[in-house]
Parts: C-alpha cells; structure tokens; sequence
C-alpha cells in the first residue's frame, strides 16, 4: 500500500512494481514483527484472562495484511520473477542459467555426466 | 526404585536454573516458544540488494567535474546517426491544426 511505500527508492536490482510491493512488504513486516510476536505471545498464552486473548486475538487479525509473513515472496532479483526462484541465488531458473554460465556466480559450473 | 516427585521436582528447579529455561511442571501452556522465536525481520528485509552510487549521483555530487558515463555516450552516439538518417523523434506538433493534420485519413 502507498501508505508504506519509501518515498525515495532504495532498491539497487531489477526493479518492477511487484518487486517494489515484496520489498515494502519485507520492511513493513520488519518494522511490525514485535508487535505481531507479543500479541501472538498473549494469545498462546493460557494463564491470561480470556478476554485478553480474545481482544489480541481480535487485533492481530485486524492488523494490516502488510505486516503479515505469510505476504512476503522471494522474486528474482535479476528479471523479477515470482515462479521457480532458487532461493540460494535468488534468481529465477533462466536468470540463473545465463549468470552461470556467463561465470557471474562463484562456484558453480555446467555439469555433464 | 522410584524416586520421591519432589526431588524430580528439585532436579528440574536446578536444571532450568542452569540452563536458563522456565520452570513449569504443570506443562502450563505460557506461549513461552513464541518469546524464544528470533526475529525475522532484518534477514527476510536483506533480501534486495540495496542502491548503491550511480553514475548520475556522481556528476550531481561534483557538477564541476567531468564524469564519462559510456552508456550514456553511447546511447546519445546512437540518437544521433538516427536523427542525421532523419529517423529521430518527430517535432512537437505547436498548434491543435497540425496535430490534427493526419487525423482524419486514418480510417479505412
């Protein structure tokens, strides 16, 4: 949302509009993620009244969907691509065929056997 | 042989002492595995690489000086044969007359 949007871009890859929202999403999760552990703390936890689990239960799902993990997705930070991303790379399967053999990531060569 | 509940009870006392854990041997349900979760946020925000200095940041930090940026070069090298070929962009249309020169003979 453009609520949570930097006003200056920070991002030095491959830039699209969904890289830009996966990226805003990181940080606003970043910033929301205490929140989010104490409230899931207090909901776990069954020594508390029920009213009080019930009201942290009640705003959790309330938050915004934005600092939410579960919205974060790993996209390719050569091409932006959200499908068959190699996590150790960070790249998408095409990306990461033509950096590897163009010599671009360290350690890895073309294998036949 | 069995062993006396409380002295379990005592041994389990020392243990989270020592091992720094929460003692509750009622098995209490404390959310306390929500408390000893890390963080994720800063390694899942790393994930982009961030911006680093550019060329155009360069020449607007010191206008004095000259910066050769070769893209930049080469791309005004290429407008140029285009626009000495006269296949450049064409002239922005002044008055609403000729902007609407070529508008009617469009249809077919």
């Amino acid at each position: 949302m453009a609520q949570f949007r930097a006003k200056k871009l920070d991002l030095g890859c491959f830039v699209n509009a969904r890289v830009i929202r996966d990226h805003t999403k990181r940080k606003v999760f970043e910033q929301f993620e205490p929140q989010r552990q104490a409230l899931r703390y207090i909901i776990r936890n069954t020594t508390l009244p029920q009213r009080t689990r019930a009201q942290a239960q009640l705003q959790l799902s309330q938050m915004h969907c934005y600092t939410n993990p579960t919205q974060i997705k790993n996209r390719c930070i050569m091409g932006g691509k959200g499908r068959w991303v190699i996590r150790d790379f960070r790249m998408a399967r095409y990306q990461f065929r033509l950096n590897a053999l163009e010599g671009n990531i360290p350690g890895v060569k073309k294998a036949s056997w | 042989m069995a062993v006396a509940r409380s002295r379990v009870l005592d041994l389990m006392k020392v243990q989270c002492r020592i091992f720094n854990t929460t003692f509750n041997p009622d098995r209490l349900r404390t959310g306390n595995k929500i408390l000893r979760q890390r963080l994720r946020g800063p390694t899942l925000a790393q994930y982009y690489p961030r911006r680093v200095v550019t060329i155009g940041d360069l020449r607007k930090a010191y206008p004095d000086y000259e910066v050769w940026d070769e893209k930049e070069e080469e791309r005004l090298e290429h407008v140029g044969m285009l626009k000495a070929k006269g296949k450049g962009p064409p002239k922005k249309k002044k008055t609403a007359e000729e902007s609407k020169k070529f508008a009617g003979k469009k249809k077919r």
